[in-house]
């Protein structure tokens, strides 16, 4: 061979090894693995269980307090984040508001590229163009928008590759949750409850974008909890949106999905009956979407109390028992521990303040309380429409096996009163104002998920809307409701450090990954990022 | 129906039908042309209703009459025109907690057709009593820590604009009773330091680690509490209580008059 083809032949050769080496592949077994490589938060949760728990122990309760802000990125858009960044080959993955979006260098904090979205200017939501991220596989990103659609991206370069639309944007329908990817599918909610739509949970093809099935949220008059709601089509205005991401346990192919409240929301006489499947948990087949079992928390909620918390894996010993269960910190006010295999209820106990519910019966029913009703004159419950928790992610330490969750203390006055359904409008036929003498103020709480009871807590000024991470290193970081990012001693809760960030943390508590040698610690707070680290050592 | 009568119906329909879609959409800075769609009707007004509940009653009482803001039932029924209303809801109110909003036109005009139906005509408000004497009890009683146009005390809440942020019905409750309601940024806090010393002021802001203030001498500080004794949140206002041994019902009345016509103030520089 001549030297000249030699050479062009050596230079290809090392050109696509490069490209193929360069290449960031994230495979089905990457998500299974979760955590097992730090550098990487390839998931919502940082792994299938809901944890959002990292094995790192760089920053330590004795050192966390040098922690120090390394960079920021600034969006330069309107809006705040509710993401959680994904991490990759030293490469952020992140949403924004208004489905804006970046691959950012994680050493340094500038941008690699950025996808924007070209949004209708007649969109309807409730609760603001917010989105809580990414989720990955392959080279490729999947983002659920606010007008209903779900897209695909180059991990590379930020370029579509698919646009799948949910649902008709016009009437209501819009997505906001941070996607799922389980296998060869990539699994995402709808948000429009408000609007009297139907929700659902879809899952799609992740290389071509078609639609593999569909489960409805609200049954269907032939569905088996179709008789849970009113002879009629007052289903086809049921409610029952997702917006926050559900988890996956390999071993039963189940995927877990908590759904949101059901519309409308305040209204009892227009939908008499439990209202299956809505403020639930349902246990779906990964690869069918055929429910395999379903708890519903709140039957006939009237109080906005969606369900659309995050539910935590994990494996526990209760009563001296093994037990598989789902924890789940609920909107109405309860913590529950669930046998994940069963569905049924093993503990069910407040975290905070409830007066509409005794307790949760054996049956799993709650007990209610009279005087929760709300009517045209108003009735008072704690907790108020926001929840003893909502969107915001908790966290589970399986080293301590304590569940970490931002808990609201709060009350309101709840009205309800008849309304006419007029697609494309608001349909919450009530509304809530807060008392004047009402409590307020949130807490960072630690429950031991084999009793429910309360281990400690840490009160904040206000409610939060922050979520909550843990390390291997016995530390728990959480925001509260004015802006500061802190560090507790996961066992005793003893606030180690804070840094006031300018805006408070809402949905999600960051991420942690190692990079270079260090762990980084990654917090999105308004339309800001900023990583913090330990000091650099010579 | 002729064709004639037909189309023209058909027209309006589909105008009136436009223009709501229109007003679904827009967020116009005054109020968009043609009656409002919703006016007297049933189901707009309870729509207006329940934004009416969900965005203004915990400033202005859940029937409208007033509570910290101005009575809107005695607006209306005094005239208050619809592009008034409009207006003052989008842009709100500078200088008093009246935020503007970016809602939509359509919910404005909702609430504003639920306003239109609620209560039976009143009275409007007019300055009643003495307001020269009201101005005199004004400068000796209240401008050490109340603020008019530039001159007066800072440690309580600017009136410069009071008389349309608040009802004569609230002037009266939050002269007699000011510990009923203390306004967000005026809750009196008492700060103990390290070595014992008490700063006694308005809080302005707070959180775990720390709290701002202005103390009685209208100083502004910032405190972390690491470096405070203790922090005593009081449940009276900063402002002591007007009772009718300290001011009688005629001074009262002259005072609320004068309040009443303290309606902002031209400060541009000429």
């Amino acid at each position: 061979m001549p030297m000249r083809a030699l050479l062009i032949v050596i230079v290809c050769s090392v050109a696509l090894a490069a490209q193929q080496t360069a290449s960031p592949q994230v495979t089905s077994q990457d998500l299974l693995d979760g955590q097992k490589d730090p550098s990487r938060w390839l998931t919502y949760s940082g792994d299938y269980s809901g944890h959002r728990h990292s094995p790192l122990t760089q920053i330590t309760p004795e050192n966390v307090h040098q922690l120090s802000a390394q960079w920021t990125f600034q969006t330069g858009t309107l809006g705040s984040f509710q993401t959680t960044p994904l991490v990759l080959d030293g490469v952020l993955y992140v949403t924004g508001y208004n489905n804006n979006a970046w691959a950012i260098d994680a050493r340094s904090g500038r941008t690699i590229w950025r996808y924007r979205r070209q949004l209708p200017e007649d969109l309807r939501n409730c609760c603001g163009p917010v989105n809580r991220g990414f989720a990955m596989v392959g080279d490729r990103l999947f983002m659920a928008t606010i007008d209903a659609h779900l897209i695909a991206l180059d991990i590379k370069t930020g370029g579509l590759l698919w646009d799948a639309e949910l649902a008709d944007y016009k009437v209501g329908y819009s997505a906001t949750v941070a996607p799922l990817v389980v296998k060869d599918k990539v699994i995402v909610g709808i948000a429009g409850a408000e609007f009297g739509t139907r929700g659902f949970i879809d899952a799609y093809d992740t290389q071509t974008g078609k639609r593999a099935w569909r489960f409805y949220t609200v049954a269907g008059p032939d569905d088996a909890g179709g008789k849970t709601w009113p002879t009629g089509d007052s289903y086809l205005r049921g409610g029952g949106s997702i917006w926050v991401t559900g988890t996956y346990d390999p071993q039963q192919n189940l995927i877990f999905f908590g759904t949101g409240n059901p519309g409308p929301d305040y209204y009892s006489q227009a939908r008499e009956g439990d209202n299956l499947y809505t403020a639930s948990l349902v246990a779906i087949d990964a690869d069918t979407g055929q429910r395999r079992w379903h708890y519903q928390f709140t039957p006939h909620d009237v109080h906005d109390w969606d369900s659309t918390q995050v539910p935590v894996l994990g494996d526990l010993t209760i009563n001296g028992q093994p037990r598989k269960v789902v924890m789940f910190a609920n909107r109405n006010g309860f913590f529950y521990t669930i046998d994940r295999v069963t569905g049924k209820v093993i503990v069910a106990k407040p975290f905070v303040e409830t007066t509409w519910a005794k307790e949760i019966g054996t049956d799993g029913r709650p007990v209610l309380l009279p005087g929760n009703l709300p009517d045209e004159d108003g009735s008072r419950t704690c907790p108020d429409l926001g929840g003893g928790t909502n969107f915001m992610s908790p966290s589970y330490d399986p080293t301590t096996r304590l569940f970490f969750v931002t808990a609201r203390e709060t009350c309101a006055v709840y009205y309800s009163w008849d309304q006419k359904f007029k697609p494309g409008e608001q349909y919450e036929s009530g509304g809530t104002i807060r008392p004047r003498d009402q409590k307020n103020f949130g807490a960072l709480r630690a429950i031991d998920p084999t009793t429910g009871r309360l281990k400690w807590e840490f009160r904040y000024t206000s409610v939060s809307s922050s979520g909550v991470l843990t390390t291997a290193s016995g530390l728990v970081f959480a925001g509260d409701g004015d802006g500061n990012i802190m560090a507790f001693d996961s066992r005793i809760g003893k606030n180690l450090w804070h840094y006031q960030l300018g805006f408070p943390m809402r949905s999600t508590a960051g991420t942690t990954y190692m990079l270079d040698g260090r762990q980084y610690l990654l917090v999105p707070s308004g339309s800001m990022l900023t990583a913090f680290a330990l000091p650099q050592r010579p | 129906m002729t064709p004639t009568r037909s189309m023209t119906m058909v027209t309006l329909g589909c105008l009136v039908t436009g223009a709501l879609l229109l007003a679904q959409e827009q967020r116009s800075l005054t109020l968009p042309p043609g009656q409002n769609p919703h006016l007297g009707n049933p189901e707009s007004i309870r729509s207006g209703m329940a934004l009416y509940r969900f965005r203004c009653a915990d400033c202005h009482g859940l029937d409208a009459s007033g509570y910290r803001g101005p009575d809107l039932v005695a607006a209306v029924a005094g005239g208050a025109t619809d592009e008034r209303l409009f207006q003052t809801i989008r842009k709100g109110v500078p200088g008093t907690e009246m935020p503007p909003t970016e809602a939509p036109d359509n919910d404005l005009l909702l609430i504003i057709a639920y306003l239109h139906s609620v209560g039976t005509v009143t009275a409007t408000e007019r300055p009643t009593g003495n307001v020269e004497n009201g101005a005199k009890l004004f400068s000796s009683q209240c401008a050490s820590c109340h603020r008019v146009a530039g001159r007066g005390g800072r440690i309580g809440p600017d009136l410069t604009r009071v008389g349309i942020a608040r009802s004569r019905t609230a002037l009266v409750r939050e002269i007699r009773t000011p510990s009923e309601f203390v306004a967000p940024n005026y809750e009196t806090v008492t700060l103990v330091t390290k070595d014992g010393q008490r700063i006694r002021g308005a809080k302005k802001n707070e959180d775990v680690f720390s709290i701002q203030v202005m103390d009685t001498r209208e100083r502004i500080q910032g405190f972390l509490k690491s470096s405070l004794q203790d922090v005593v949140y009081e449940k009276v206002s900063l402002m002591p209580e007007y009772g009718p041994g300290r001011l009688n019902d005629n001074d009262l009345n002259d005072l609320v008059g004068y309040l009443s016509t303290l309606r902002g103030a031209d400060m541009a520089v000429r």
